[in-house]
């Protein structure tokens, strides 16, 4: 039998932690619950933050938002100020799960997971997102882009929890574009998949590129020669055929049920070609 | 709602709809009771090998466990199957397949149950494995079954007719291609399950989701060496079953735990994982085929040689295989053929029945092949399609006349002047950027019934009850497919009472008759034809033993309406539950048999089946299937579909339509995605994330067509609709790939990663041709 705590608050939340300190933490339960089925976990202390008010919500400054590490997807997508300032990530939440589980998974769930398959990630490290890691008696503040160490692993400490994602608003960058790649449309994991920011001059020259690929290595993927290559360019097939060619040497794909790694590989940089339409 | 007499032809709602939305109709899964036990079966968990020793010691003295019982502990053969009896109950000595069971446990709670599985031990010698249809034709290879004459070939067959060798020096064209489709699984919404217990006078009932209640009871009876009478066989509603549900899952082994549960209610109910091991497949077979025709396209001779993997036990293996071969030439007139097939055992999964019965397989391989004709002439590929389409009076590729409803032409006329044929080229040169979009079309056909050698027979049986009401007992199976709605409606309409007077019971082999298998299209026209008959002598007879006591001297002048017989002179009624009080309950019943009819043609070839060949029935359908294909993914989308389909008349629209949008959902699912993975018997694929089957955003909007043909020998002039459907999406979604890009793929499934791999490599060898 598993044992779940349900903390109201962080005081809670931090008690807790401290009586069990093996214990594993969730919010949606959308990964770990499955995961316990596959192993027939048995025994285990659960804490569940979905309760934890402090912890859920968005909320806009001059900036950018500030997101709850257990804001919903689904309660994402329903923000009209998400949907309009930073469309790479709807776009990506868009496409994930099915909605019984954007109903239920939380963006600090899917950070935390750290799966190279997760599908806000590629969006939220174009973003250069921070995140905010709170203990009991204080808290840090650390990028993303360094927080995942390995797939599932990250820099989270004992004690420690992912309290708030802080994105700033891409201002100027009128591309702003997802795609995965899954075996259907809906209720897959990604193969593939590609977060894009581009900004333009008027006369159409690229000032500045942010791409971030998914699930074709360790964790998310990002090409600085690509971004590099496309900088000073204007958006064409030659250029971005060019960089695409520089981002397949920075992937580093895995074969499984899903894919084959040159599979992968092809597909990824293909993405980049779509920016040009 | 209000109340109406549920006629023919009209789209009544389903007669199970209402208590299945509300949930007060019972599913097998939902039988639980006091004092539940749960059974759970041990697996072997390795391909091929031979068991030296099981070591249970330690999950018997696990509190809360009941029995472990192992195949020592099954009485009677311990042989299961339908035709073959190849298969154990319950291991004894060799494993055969990953999913063979070695244990069987009895426990008070699945907690407990899950436990004590754990904690049982096999030893296992492993044997070297067959994993392929190459592997299991060596002339050295292991033999999956050692009593089995010799080799792995469980049957070779041939259909032939004319002289297809020397006929192809007439051909001025002959093509060659060899095409495989891979193994998939039903994936029905409700795994296999069932619940059992022991009456305290010693007999067995068993609550089953079955597609074959009476077959079970007989299967039972074989391996448990129980008396057929001390079995009764419940099948609810199913949750699905297409095909998968045909044969025994839980059944024997229920039976037996029920044997040591001391009256206790056992249920035994398969996780997905459990039902991908250990569930009936669809055969993956690989297909050879040489097609020659005159340069006009006339169809002149066809070769094919076909390999069925049917895993490690016969199944239905032998029949899903003789069906192949008798549909292997397709819809077409061809004066010379010679199907060739061999159904193999492998150390993989057991294959069977699932919905187009080894039709979907070749379906891809015909088709593809007249796709390929039709641009090596470059004819249109409807045209050359309706040039060869078989008509009434023509023999098919068995040598069979067709001397019933054939509709396929009519099938093809409908698809070619639809818009969407008619508009393709515009659509087509539409695509937007990095894509590209094609047109493709199929034309497939199902067999009906059992065929020859094996009564396909029907017994229905319906009752003016004690309150004046009319109750079908329903004989066979209803798995979602919507019989028990036309059932409804045959005796609403033949005997004129509304809905709210007409009950029906599900499958019980204690209170209905038996009437065969839900399967082979046959379901509604079997036992419908049974029923309308049965209905039909209960008219006559409320009329008669009215005529009694209304002191009639004619039945003329009495109608039956609803509730009531008027004498329509006189303008007195007797009300039906005042006549049924004064009839004895044999008087108030009507029971009567009905055979399908079978082909008369004397057929000197497949001699090989002694059971399930030729066919005398058919359903036809031309498909149309609109798609996209992106350049830089190589994902395919099917962008929009078409259905013509003869299946005869229609009884319900409603329940028609159904029929064609599910199986079109779940050949484009064959087309694209579905595929059991294997490693060495393993199944790589064993759950819903990893198995692919289309969602809701894979299925584009679907159109319905029917063209009726009047099938006299059906009931109301119907033919089954059930499984013709899920033949055309691969085929025709592979010629419309084809049209896109021209890349033909010959390897199913369709999947982006197999198309944009045959994108790269035409584009090298485009780029080698000029140099």
């Amino acid at each position: 039998m598993n044992r779940v705590l349900l903390p109201k608050n962080l005081p809670e939340l931090w008690s807790f932690l401290e009586n069990e300190p093996e214990a594993r933490v969730y919010a949606g339960g959308t990964d770990l619950l499955v995961q316990m089925r596959a192993r027939c976990a048995d025994n285990l202390v659960l804490i569940c933050l979905e309760r934890i008010a402090e912890l859920t919500g968005i909320r806009e400054d001059e900036d950018g938002f500030w997101i709850g590490a257990c804001t919903t997807f689904r309660h994402l997508l329903n923000h009209p100020r998400i949907r309009e300032q930073i469309p790479v990530l709807a776009k990506a939440l868009s496409t994930l799960g099915s909605p019984p589980i954007r109903n239920m998974a939380t963006i600090g769930g899917n950070i935390c997971t750290a799966s190279p398959a997760g599908d806000t990630l590629p969006p939220l490290y174009v973003l250069d997102a921070d995140l905010i890691l709170s203990t009991q008696s204080g808290e840090r503040v650390v990028p993303l882009s360094g927080f995942i160490t390995a797939p599932g692993k990250t820099q989270l400490e004992r004690g420690e929890v992912l309290t708030q994602i802080r994105i700033k608003k891409p201002e100027g960058y009128r591309v702003q574009h997802f795609e995965k790649v899954g075996q259907r449309k809906a209720l897959a994991c990604a193969i593939a998949s590609m977060a894009a920011l581009v900004k333009t001059s008027p006369a159409g020259v690229i000032e500045s590129a942010r791409i971030a690929w998914g699930s074709v290595g360790p964790t998310v993927v990002v090409s600085p020669d690509a971004e590099a290559a496309l900088t000073g360019k204007t958006l064409s097939p030659a250029v971005l055929e060019a960089a695409a060619d520089l981002a397949g040497k920075a992937m580093a794909p895995i074969d499984d049920i899903r894919a084959t790694a040159v599979y992968r590989r092809r597909v990824a940089a293909n993405l980049l070609l779509r920016i040009g339409t | 709602m209000k109340s109406f007499i549920p006629e023919i032809g009209c789209s009544i709602p389903r007669a199970d709809g209402e208590a299945k939305v509300s949930g007060e109709e019972k599913y097998a899964t939902d039988h639980y009771g006091d004092g539940l036990l749960w059974a759970g079966v041990r697996r072997a968990g390795i391909p091929h090998g031979r068991i030296r020793g099981l070591d249970a010691g330690q999950a018997k003295n696990l509190p809360g466990v009941i029995a472990i019982l192992t195949g020592r502990d099954v009485p009677g053969t311990n042989r299961q199957g339908i035709v073959h009896k190849d298969q154990p109950v319950l291991c004894t000595d060799k494993i055969r397949h990953c999913g063979d069971p070695v244990a069987l446990v009895l426990a008070e709670d699945r907690t407990v149950l899950a436990q004590a599985l754990a904690l049982i031990t096999v030893d296992i010698e492993p044997l070297p494995g067959i994993f392929s249809i190459d592997d299991a034709l060596r002339p050295d290879a292991p033999l999956v079954h050692e009593e089995h004459s010799g080799s792995n070939v469980l049957l070779a067959a041939t259909v032939d007719k004319g002289n297809a060798e020397e006929a192809f020096s007439e051909c001025d064209v002959i093509l060659e291609e060899t095409f495989t489709v891979p193994s998939v699984a039903h994936a029905f919404l409700e795994t296999e399950n069932g619940i059992a217990w022991q009456e305290p006078d010693g007999k067995i009932v068993l609550v089953v989701s079955t597609q074959a209640p009476f077959r079970d009871r007989f299967e039972i009876s074989h391996a448990l060496g129980i008396p057929m009478d001390r079995l009764r066989i419940i099948g609810p509603y199913l949750g699905g079953g297409f095909g998968g549900k045909d044969g025994a899952t839980v059944q024997c082994l229920l039976v037996l735990a029920a044997i040591h549960a001391g009256g206790r209610r056992v249920k035994m109910w398969w996780s997905r994982e459990e039902s991908m091991a250990a569930g009936f497949k669809r055969h993956a077979v690989r297909m050879e085929y040489r097609l020659g025709a005159g340069s006009d396209g006339t169809l002149h001779a066809l070769k094919c040689r076909l390999y069925y993997d049917t895993g490690a036990y016969a199944h239905l293996g032998g029949e899903v295989m003789a069906l192949g071969m008798e549909h292997a030439s397709g819809p077409y007139r061809i004066p010379h053929t010679l199907i060739e097939g061999w159904c193999v055992y492998t150390n993989n999964p057991v294959a069977g029945a699932m919905r187009g019965f080894g039709v979907a397989q070749v379906s891809f391989a015909f088709e593809g092949m007249m796709d390929r004709l039709a641009e090596k002439l470059r004819m249109d590929p409807l045209d050359l399609r309706m040039k060869n389409a078989l008509q009434r009076g023509d023999k098919n590729g068995a040598g069979v006349t067709m001397t019933h409803s054939t509709g396929i032409v009519s099938c093809l006329e409908a698809v070619g002047s639809h818009p969407l044929w008619k508009g393709k080229e515009q659509w087509m040169a539409e695509a937007p950027p990095f894509k590209k979009r094609g047109v493709g079309v199929a034309a497939v056909f199902n067999a009906m019934g059992y065929g020859r050698g094996l009564p396909d027979s029907a017994i229905a049986k319906v009752e003016l009850t004690a309150e004046g009401k009319i109750r079908v007992y329903c004989g066979v199976s209803d798995m979602g497919q919507g019989n028990a709605t036309a059932f409804f409606q045959i005796a609403g309409g033949v005997l004129g009472q509304e809905n709210d007077a007409i009950e029906l019971v599900q499958p019980d082999t204690a209170r209905t008759l038996p009437s065969g298998s839900a399967s082979a299209g046959r379901t509604t026209y079997t036992y419908g034809n049974a029923l309308i008959q049965a209905a039909e002598e209960l008219r006559r007879r409320i009329i008669g033993r009215a005529a009694l006591m209304i002191l009639a001297d004619t039945v003329d002048e009495l109608e039956l309406l609803p509730g009531r017989v008027k004498h329509l002179k006189s303008g007195r009624e007797i009300p039906l539950n005042i006549l049924a009080s004064v009839m004895p309950p044999e008087d108030r019943i009507c029971i009567s048999q009905f055979i399908m009819p079978v082909a008369r043609d004397g057929l000197e070839t497949g001699k090989a089946f002694f059971i399930g060949f030729p066919h005398l029935l058919f359903s036809y359908a031309a498909h149309l299937a609109a798609v996209e294909m992106d350049e830089l993914t190589g994902t395919l989308e099917v962008k929009a579909y078409l259905a013509a389909t003869d299946a005869g008349r229609v009884l319900n629209p409603q329940s028609y339509e159904q029929q064609v949008h599910g199986a079109i959902a779940q050949g484009i699912g064959y087309a694209l995605c579905e595929e059991i993975k294997l490693e060495e018997g393993r199944i790589l694929t064993p759950d819903l994330a990893t198995f692919i089957i289309p969602g809701a955003m894979d299925i584009p909007d679907m159109m319905s067509i029917s063209v009726e043909t009047c099938e006299t020998s059906g009931p109301y002039g119907m033919k089954g609709a059930g499984e013709v459907g899920i033949n055309g999406p691969l085929p025709a979604i592979a010629g419309a790939l084809a049209q896109a890009c021209g890349i033909r793929v010959k390897t199913a499934p369709l999947t982006a990663e197999r198309i944009l791999e045959a994108m790269v490599e035409q584009q090298t060898a485009c780029e080698r041709k000029p140099s």
